[in-house]
């Protein structure tokens, strides 16, 4: 016989305002099995958890209904609660009176009514309850990190520095990511490449990491702790083991006339080439769509020239597969690119040119080495034109979010713009200027003040070229909408930051959600801003949406931290909220018929099949097997089974039926 | 049907197979289903048009399986079940022989699986034209009227469950019906629980019926249940291009795509 103790909560007043507390406690009195019931002010305090506890010892309870907040607030509380008094931690159950009564309804008796009838359906509930013990999985404590960006380069280093193995991937020939192609960085003006590049060395030296450059993720089974990655290290037409980096057949390649990827297309590059001379590895790789070998199959010039024999044009992409215990999705994000601003010119005038291109054209490392100079001709543009929000915060674009760095790293461009061409002149047009940030605002004013920055608060509607000039055609909303016509020498647009290219490939083969804009989804907007979904994969950096370097680097060692707290242990503790397919006695063995319909239902490939042998060895039966390690609880198997096989623990059929019928019967 | 009877008899001879299933000469002038063990059974079976009855709902059994290797005379919707009850790993080639009856009732043996999955493929699974003409009206109806027709319709039925037992696909173990702890759906014949009985196994066949009419015409009462899985397929078609069972590849009902149409899934 069930002796249920119900635990009605006032929380302060946020219950006790429209509802009779006292009322509810005395009604649940009444019910079959219920052996004590009262009401307490603040039951999550120290004196009402103790209630709780000695009502277990004393009265001998075999269940709990904590009628109070929402069980996303306090269930672990009230559930360790019980523990400690020796009760199985998932007999107690929260019926949600603040959120789902109290602060939605109006103080009246109907409210009291909907409270009294929340916590009848948990006692009836909790009738039917089943202690459950956690479920332990192994771990191997290796982690993934995908992306080789600022953000990729922090978690790799945070975790590799807290003792554990890093196995870090890199799609590009070299790691470092949008942050090595920039010039300097906000609010400091200190030179990215002077910071960055140290780490890269870090990186490329510390004796837990393994760095794979010019290679993807192929595909990644299994679960929290017990990953099985494939990564494809795509050939790089060379033995790294051999080459010295020495840079001969970068120089004698007869391929010059490549855009550079890492100037943003500004530069030429080679054929086989290394992307920056601060490359990490410092060794190249041939590009087989552009080198002549593989397109005509001659020329092997490098092959000629290289002083160790380090050339291998038949190497083939090799598949190196990998442990690993957790996940750090680190892939960054991309601009917008030409042909989306066919009004601002973009794509037919060589002088509008995206901000990431002028980070090349302002850094010493880039084609101009650091000269303001336009694409066109190479002369220093007198009149600068900076337009914000290009694509950004335009839903008619079908980009509604702000990409947030624009507006600081324009202020930044327009400063720097200031500092090289004396007596130039800059101007911005932008909607808002948004500076949230530590010394963020002090520094746009400073563009502004300081160095004579022309902020026009308006939008651009076209620009077109006449007489040489670009002719920019905007309006000037503080001044009534008065238009402004400036005729500039280059034009700068603040294109938006968008998710990077496959990522949303990427984010089906790792099994976790992404939102319309295909940036990655954390798992809880405040509070699990570096989860996701998926146990075991955590995010970093601008993967999740636009972000400037401190917040990925933020981003980044917080998710580093995450998997340290993973690797801290040699098992995990799983909540045993998962589905399992039932078993029966011989010769049934299970009502599971082993159609594995649910296999393809399941989102994270948690069903397996399992083989029930006689004793002789002899495969009597299939029937589907749910990976407790994967299983995360979702229910879709369970409401996909025809023959009612699965059962959620926690919330199997006949406790669902049990709140049902409490709710429909009459009492 | 010479032939089958020919390649029946060769077959247990041989002992490759252990039972043929076929039909016989029923009572009534109508035909049963017949399980042939002895090479000498063999000239019982027949073949003709009152053979209407899926035998595919056989092969699923434990006391047809316990016979051993299994032999079936199978129509065009015969094999479209075997297929599908392949994928959901119900049969296989180690257990069953395909003895494909062609729409001209010539004999046409299959060698494995495979084979009939591609035959069938030839034949698109299609609605004729008196059903078609009652979807229309059904589809015609006001909410309330089609409400009104299914109580109509169900209300006198008193759960025999000869429908499931004449369906291929209704193979579980148990059934969601004789599932009783909890009683989701009641067993009483009474309106409600009829309708819900029948809904949840329209539901539960979507992607999985291929139309056979097999449980229709065991309805002692003459329901027009099948009408049910018949919308489910013309949905079937209409929002995701058409439905035919497979050996290998995507369930209808479970399968989440990229590029499905409905956004909010990804």
């Amino acid at each position: 016989m069930s002796k249920i103790g119900v635990f009605v909560c006032h929380c302060g007043e946020n219950i006790s305002a429209t509802v009779d507390c006292a009322k509810v406690a005395e009604t649940a009195a009444g019910y079959d099995g219920v052996v004590y019931s009262i009401d307490y002010k603040y039951m999550c305090s120290d004196p009402g958890q103790s209630l709780i506890k000695s009502a277990i010892i004393e009265k001998g309870l075999t269940g709990v209904v904590v009628a109070s907040c929402s069980p996303r607030m306090h269930e672990p509380t009230f559930r360790k609660a019980c523990a400690e008094a020796g009760l199985n931690p998932y007999m107690c159950e929260m019926a949600n009176l603040r959120e789902h009564c109290s602060w939605v309804h109006e103080k009246g008796d109907a409210t009291t009514e909907k409270a009294i009838d929340l916590v009848r359906i948990l006692v009836e509930k909790v009738k039917k309850n089943h202690s459950l013990n956690a479920i332990k999985v192994p771990v191997t404590k290796t982690a993934l990190v995908i992306g080789g960006g600022i953000a990729g380069i922090q978690a790799s280093l945070d975790i590799a520095n807290s003792g554990h193995k890093v196995i870090l991937i890199e799609r590009d020939p070299s790691i470092g990511g949008h942050m090595s192609q920039l010039s300097e960085t906000f609010p400091t003006l200190d030179c990215s490449q002077c910071i960055l590049t140290p780490r890269m060395v870090e990186v490329a030296q510390h004796e837990n990491i393994t760095l794979y450059t010019y290679a993807e993720l192929e595909s990644l089974e299994g679960f929290v702790g017990n990953f099985k990655a494939k990564i494809r290290r795509k050939s790089k037409s060379l033995d790294e083991k051999i080459c010295t980096g020495c840079g001969q057949c970068t120089t004698k390649c007869p391929v010059k006339k490549i855009p550079s990827e890492f100037n943003e297309g500004l530069g030429k590059r080679t054929a086989i080439y290394v992307p920056f001379p601060q490359a990490v590895p410092n060794k190249p790789v041939i590009d087989r769509v552009n080198c002549t070998y593989y397109i005509k199959g001659k020329c092997k010039v490098c092959e000629i020239v290289c002083p160790t024999k380090a050339i291998r044009f038949d190497q083939e992409d090799t598949i190196v597969e990998a442990e690993v215990g957790a996940i750090v999705v680190a892939t960054g994000f991309t601009v917008k690119q030409p042909d989306f601003f066919p009004e601002y010119g973009f794509g037919k005038y060589p002088d509008v040119i995206t901000g990431l291109q002028f980070e090349r054209l302002a850094s010493a490392s880039g084609p101009t080495l650091g000269e303001i100079r336009r694409p066109s001709d190479g002369k220093v543009p007198e009149k600068i034109v900076f337009i914000a929000c290009a694509g950004s915060r335009d839903p008619a674009k079908g980009i509604p979010y702000c990409s947030k760095i624009c507006c600081m790293y324009i202020a930044k461009h327009a400063m720097l713009y200031q500092h090289k061409v004396h007596g130039g002149k800059s101007y911005v047009f932008y909607m808002d200027i948004r500076a949230g940030g530590k010394m963020y605002e002090e520094f746009v004013r400073r563009a502004i003040e300081d160095d004579g920055v022309n902020y026009i608060r308006g939008r651009v509607s076209r620009i077109y070229e006449k007489n040489g000039k670009l002719i920019v055609k905007g309006a000037d909303t503080l001044l009534g909408a008065m238009p402004v016509d400036i005729d500039a020498d280059m034009v700068v647009l603040a294109t938006a930051g968008i998710a990077n290219e496959g990522s949303e490939e990427l984010a089906q083969k790792l099994h976790t959600s992404y939102d319309s804009y295909h940036f990655f989804s954390e798992a809880h907007p405040k509070l699990k801003p570096v989860e996701t979904n998926t146990a075991g994969i955590f995010l970093a950096g601008a993967c999740q949406s636009p972000k400037d370097i401190p917040e990925s680097v933020a981003m980044a060692s917080g998710a580093a931290v995450k998997v340290a707290c993973l690797f801290s242990q040699d098992e995990l503790t799983r909540e045993p909220l998962i589905a399992v397919v039932n078993r029966q006695a011989a010769p049934v063995f299970s009502s599971c018929v082993g159609c594995f319909l649910c296999v393809s239902a399941c989102p994270y490939q948690a069903i397996e099949k399992e083989e029930i042998k006689n004793r002789t060895g002899e495969v009597i039966k299939t029937i589907a097997k749910v990976n407790p390690g994967l299983c995360q609880g979702c229910g879709t198997c369970v409401a996909f089974c025809r023959t009612k096989s699965i059962d959620i623990q926690g919330y199997t059929h006949e406790e669902m039926y049990s709140e049902v019928m409490a709710l429909l019967n009459e009492y | 049907m010479d032939e089958l009877r020919k390649r029946a008899k060769e077959l247990l001879e041989s002992k490759t197979i252990s039972v043929v299933i076929g039909y016989e000469e029923g009572t009534c002038n109508r035909t049963r289903a017949l399980f042939v063990e002895k090479p000498e059974e063999a000239s019982k079976l027949i073949f003709d048009s009152r053979c209407v009855l899926n035998l595919a709902t056989y092969i699923t059994k434990q006391e047809v399986k316990a016979k051993g290797k299994m032999a079936i005379a199978a129509t065009i919707p015969v094999m479209r079940s075997i297929i599908q009850l392949a994928y959901e790993f119900q049969v296989s080639d180690k257990n069953l022989l395909v003895l494909g009856i062609t729409p001209e009732s010539n004999l046409m043996e299959f060698k494995d699986l495979l084979e009939v999955e591609t035959y069938i493929h030839k034949f698109e699974i299609e609605i004729n034209a008196s059903y078609r003409e009652k979807l229309d009206k059904l589809a015609g109806m006001t909410q309330t009227e089609r409400w009104k027709f299914w109580i109509d319709e169900l209300s006198p039925c008193f759960k025999c469950y000869a429908c499931r037992a004449a369906c291929p696909m209704c193979y579980c173990h148990r059934c969601t019906v004789d599932f009783n702890q909890p009683q989701w759906i009641p067993v009483p014949s009474h309106e409600l629980g009829n309708l819900e009985w029948h809904i949840m196994r329209a539901v539960h066949l979507m992607g999985r019926c291929i139309d056979c009419d097999g449980c229709a015409n065991a309805c002692p009462l003459g329901i027009p249940i099948n009408l049910l899985n018949k919308r489910l397929l013309e949905d079937a078609k209409r929002h995701f291009g058409g439905y035919q069972p497979v050996l290998k590849g995507d369930h209808l009902m479970s399968t989440f795509k990229p590029d499905d149409k409905e956004n909010f899934i990804r």
